[in-house]
């Protein structure tokens, strides 16, 4: 019988030879049309994941790499769940929303595979950032490849755990190809355990298809972890013997020869000949342990061919998590008490209250710190919930958002303060391939609340790097909510949702607008995303304005008024989702939409607007749709020339009286 | 050769007609017989059928929905397979006929072919969408607005006036459809080229509706068959009492008077602001259940506008039932070349008085019969409508 310790050898044995299998087996159905996209095999390779995740609890979170089939199988995933889902079936691990690059069992730490290089060194990062917040003791495991070393987040996850301890292993599979290309000719230093002082961790350099030593190094690595002691890099040395991925050539970029002499040092066999030798196990104890993993491969096979494929309606089911149940969250504005309070003022005062509410909620970024914010977005929560939560981080955008998707993937709920909306630019892989991605991956299995701010917009001669407006491009993508406030009580009342909802969110705020006041109520209340604002009342025609745009467009009115003409203004408030039907309406009832927008005209959200209303609200236009939007450069320093690059109250009221004359 | 698929004549009167849509796509297949596109005549829409098999070329100027149109133009062609269309203003169908086209020495048909010139659409003043929609409500011709937008575009605001302007005449306007247009001829038509005289008759309808209720009871104890209604039973013994007077069915002729050989009967139907009168065949000779099949089908078929030409042609005597609307007699107007209508009163449940000088409720009925004078003379006419009184008051004899 194999002991129940997954650490001894005979259990580390069984579990390379089902990885081994169903390897073998995949490689099969891949020839044989059963596997619908791309396949790479671990075979060589699988003494590694083996001997890491026998030292893993089931909540402790292990995330890997495009060849990361032996990390789920190691983990704890039955086969039948891989087969099923790299044969595109609805029992896969899944749901077939993945196949191979994208296996997901969150169920049991399995926190997925990924078709990116890099992202899994920043997830684990952030597992042990959650494993910090909420002192459970669990680890964070990143598996990759000796071409991830080569990548930025290899030295920004790195040096995040080391300078905060956190309980992370970083497990480097150095199989000596990055893809095709070898290790050797793009590495200057290609030690990769040498690197690991550079961030000052503890760095140990293993035989990866040794499964004993790699036991054992594993075994100091996670107690470290677990005792507080900071993470570890371990380079596992192996070889892949099958090709990068199945149905590919093989002998372009290496030879026969040294596939076969790898060959020679097979994990598996060496530790039957050592079980053997040791007299830990009889040739016939082996045996039965082989034939009970052959029919437990075949049984998956089975399982899979036979299993349903997924129906087509579900194919965009969990793009985003389940809405809150419950009517709508409000306050009546008419007759709540308020007071004035500036934008900083009023946003700052949802965190706080989040914040004291929920103690999984920390908040990284530069200067969020002591500091209070650059925007004193966190002014005095320091002081009371000291540096674990109020997180100042080293300038790597890309490397601590990508922590905080890991974070949010492991339990806790991530505020990235990013002082300006530009610098989030550095982190979009992050966001767009991984964040908003992660619930439908994981066919919304995993939540992921994290919620992104900084400042956005032109106003402030910052000049191009501290004035952009992005929120278009970010509305574009599935998975993503995008908020844009226009007034202190819009933007605590947005805040305060996006800090309760399970949505990745990205909170962008206006510079211009970050000291303006207006009444806040002092009841608690919450503002649903996707319910535009009507700001002002009017009949004459519809303006649809954002942020600083709702503010100038205003003053546009007090004008147009004295001319007769009536402005109903309406502020979508959130960019994703966006409230068309309140649009319409107004439409409906002026027959004119002019659409004012900060942000570049083509391809942007005054586009879709425009585009929306004209299908959907066609019989109620009575001129054409209009739009009038910041020029299409980057933004200019001089006062002369930004002011000529974004709309004016004077060209508001142009646009509105040429509107209505059409 | 490709088969040119032309507007087809669908009635006697018909000139042109209004294309509605293609029920095909440019380059699938047709077989004969199948739905090829749907037209709008004088008083319906119907689905035409095409009449040939091919491949369906349409051409770029080809009928738009609700193009209006002359009887025989060409809407597009039928191709066979390899055989191009006869016109070069937009790509072959799905054939093999580009690489052929291609090869060396081949002379391309498209240069002998006839080139189709598009029909010049109507230089429309452009009008908002919501213009538009306005002028539709308000029943204002958009053609004599003068527009205030920019570039000459009809506003609302242009249509609101032009409404609020013909309101202060006291009047709107309810622009003519066709369809109104067809009544409205026909019924001068009829006033104009007919002698009418109308006379009316009671009879006792109390058997008549104990008939119709034995009927919905047999009817609903066997779930699926059509119950006839007060009208079809009343179209049967018209039949009847038409097989027996034939002269009612005759048509004036100038130099002879035509008596048909099968008795069909029109009835009309209220249906969308129209007038429509879809005909029942052989009502003498069909049984009830074939006659209420007959009528169910071409009610539906009126009311949703799929009539076709053929359902309201050949008919030789109408019925005109305003009885569920309360109407006792009237006098209804022939439709030619008809030379007699009869009207159907409401039934109404009254006191008779008995011999004895007490009195029984019985459900009576007034017929309304308008025949035309030049062909059929006040007596037989009268004997005509005493038959059939007959036959309602026993309505078991007309049946059988």
């Amino acid at each position: 019988m194999i002991p129940t310790d997954k650490t001894s050898p005979l259990s580390l044995y069984r579990t390379m030879l089902v990885i081994r299998m169903v390897e073998e087996r995949l490689a099969k159905s891949h020839q044989r049309g059963l596997i619908h996209g791309a396949c790479h095999t671990y075979v060589g390779e699988e003494a590694i994941a083996t001997a890491v995740c026998a030292h893993l609890h089931e909540a402790d979170a292990v995330f890997s790499t495009h060849r990361g089939h032996g990390h789920a199988l190691a983990k704890g995933m039955e086969p039948r769940q891989l087969i099923a889902e790299l044969y595109g079936r609805e029992t896969g691990c899944s749901r077939g929303r993945g196949g191979s690059m994208h296996l997901f069992a969150p169920e049991i730490g399995m926190m997925g595979t990924s078709g990116i290089v890099g992202p899994c060194i920043l997830q684990a990062t952030g597992a042990g950032y959650s494993s910090l917040i909420m002192k459970t003791g669990n680890v964070g495991v990143a598996f990759f490849g000796d071409g991830a070393a080569n990548n930025g987040a290899f030295h920004e996850g790195l040096n995040m755990a080391s300078i905060w301890k956190l309980p992370v292993l970083f497990v480097c599979e150095n199989n000596q190809f990055a893809t095709e290309v070898p290790f050797s000719s793009v590495a200057g230093n290609p030690n990769v355990a040498a690197r690991g002082a550079a961030y000052g961790i503890t760095s140990i350099e293993v035989d990866g298809n040794d499964v004993l030593a790699v036991e054992a190094v594993a075994r100091e690595a996670v107690k470290r972890a677990r005792n507080g002691e900071g993470p570890t890099l371990i380079e596992c040395k192996t070889y892949r013997t099958r090709a990068h991925a199945e149905g590919m050539g093989d002998f372009t970029y290496r030879t026969r020869e040294d596939v076969e002499q790898w060959k020679t040092r097979c994990p598996i066999a060496r530790l039957k000949k050592h079980l053997l030798n040791q007299k830990l196990a009889t040739d016939a104890e082996l045996s039965a342990i082989e034939g009970e993993v052959a029919a437990l491969t075949e049984d998956a096979h089975e399982f899979a061919e036979k299993s349903a494929y997924p129906t087509a309606e579900s194919a965009t089911t969990h793009v985003y998590s389940a809405p809150r149940s419950g009517p709508p969250r409000d306050v009546p504005a008419s007759n709540a008490n308020t007071r004035e309070l500036t934008f900083m003022k009023a946003t700052l005062e949802a965190l706080t209250e989040e914040m004291a509410r929920n103690p999984k909620i920390f908040v990284m970024g530069e200067g969020i710190g002591v500091r209070g914010g650059n925007f004193a977005t966190t002014s005095g929560l320091f002081a009371i919930h000291g540096p674990e939560r109020l997180r100042d981080t080293p300038i790597c955008e890309r490397g601590f958002v990508g922590l905080a998707g890991g974070a949010a993937m492991t339990g806790t709920r991530p505020v990235v303060d990013f002082m300006f909306a530009d610098f989030v630019l550095d982190s979009v892989g992050e966001i767009i391939n991984q964040i908003a991605k992660m619930q439908y991956m994981s066919s919304g299995r995993l939540k992921m609340p994290v919620l992104m701010r900084g400042c956005i917009g032109i106003g402030h001669n910052a000049a191009t790097h501290h004035s952009g407006s992005y929120y278009s491009m970010y509305a574009h993508f599935p998975g993503l909510r995008v908020v844009v406030p226009s007034s202190p009580r819009d933007a605590k009342g947005l805040l305060k949702t996006a800090l309760t909802c399970d949505n990745p969110v990205l909170f962008l705020e206006h510079r211009e607008l970050m000291t303006v006041k207006g009444p806040v109520p002092e009841e608690e209340y919450f503002i649903d995303f996707g319910t535009a604002a009507i700001v002002r009342e009017g009949s004459d025609i519809t303006v649809v304005a954002l942020a600083l745009m709702v503010h100038k467009t205003l003053a546009a009115c007090e004008t147009l008024a004295k001319e007769g003409i009536n402005v109903e203004l309406i502020d979508p408030r959130t960019v994703a989702p966006l409230d068309v039907d309140t649009i319409i309406q107004s439409v409906a009832k002026t027959g004119r939409l002019l659409i004012v927008d900060e942000d570049f005209a083509h391809c942007g959200i005054s586009a879709e607007i425009a585009a929306q209303l004209a299908d959907r609200g066609f019989d109620e236009l009575d001129a054409p749709i209009r739009r009038l939007n910041g020029k299409p450069s980057p933004t200019p320093y001089s006062p002369t020339l930004e002011a000529a690059v974004v709309p004016d109250a004077a060209a508001i009221a142009d646009a509105i009286r040429n509107l209505c004359a059409e | 050769m490709p088969i040119e698929i032309q507007l087809p004549r669908l009635g006697w009167s018909m000139e042109e007609g209004k294309f509605l849509a293609w029920l095909k796509n440019d380059g699938d297949f047709i077989k004969e017989g199948e739905p090829l596109f749907t037209l709008e005549s004088d008083k319906a829409a119907q689905e035409v059928e095409s009449i040939d098999s091919g491949i369906l070329s349409i051409p770029a100027t080809g009928p738009k929905s609700g193009d209006v149109i002359k009887v025989g133009h060409v809407l597009g062609y039928l191709l066979h397979d390899g055989e191009s269309a006869p016109f070069s203003n937009q790509p072959a169908p799905k054939t093999k006929e580009p690489i052929e086209a291609q090869q060396p020495g081949k002379k391309s048909i498209h240069s002998s072919a006839p080139i189709l010139l598009p029909e010049k659409r109507r230089t429309e003043t452009p009008a908002s969408p919501r213009a538009r929609r306005a002028a539709k409500e308000h029943h204002i011709d958009l053609s004599e607005l003068t527009p205030s937008g920019k570039g000459g575009r009809i506003r609302e605001c242009d249509v609101i006036a032009a409404a609020s302007a013909v309101a202060s005449t006291g009047f709107k306007k309810i622009p003519l459809t066709s369809s109104r247009r067809t009544i409205a001829a026909r019924l001068m038509h009829s006033r104009q080229t007919t002698v009418p005289v109308t006379i009316t008759g009671r009879c006792d309808a109390t058997q008549l509706v104990e008939l119709r209720k034995q009927l919905k009871a047999d009817g609903e104890s066997s779930a699926n068959t059509i119950v006839p209604t007060i009208n079809d039973i009343l179209v049967k013994l018209t039949g009847a009492a038409l097989r027996q007077h034939p002269l009612l069915t005759g048509v004036w002729a100038e130099e002879h008077i035509l008596v048909p050989d099968a008795i069909h009967i029109g009835i009309a139907v209220d249906a969308d602001d129209t007038l429509l009168v879809p005909v029942i065949r052989n009502a003498d000779t069909s049984t009830l259940t074939q006659i209420a099949a007959q009528s169910q089908r071409l009610i539906a078929a009126a009311r949703t506008g799929k009539l076709a030409a053929e359902d309201m042609q050949g008919a030789c005597f109408t019925l005109s039932n305003l009885g569920t609307l309360g109407v006792e007699a009237f006098t209804p107007v022939i439709n030619p070349p008809e030379s007699a209508i009869l009207g159907i009163g409401a039934i109404v449940r009254e006191a008779v008085p008995l011999d004895d000088g007490r009195f029984t409720a019985r459900d009576r009925l007034t017929l309304s019969l308008t025949f035309d004078h030049r062909v059929i003379d006040g007596a037989p006419a009268a004997r005509f409508l005493q038959t059939l009184r007959q036959l309602i008051e026993q309505p078991v004899l007309g049946l059988v």
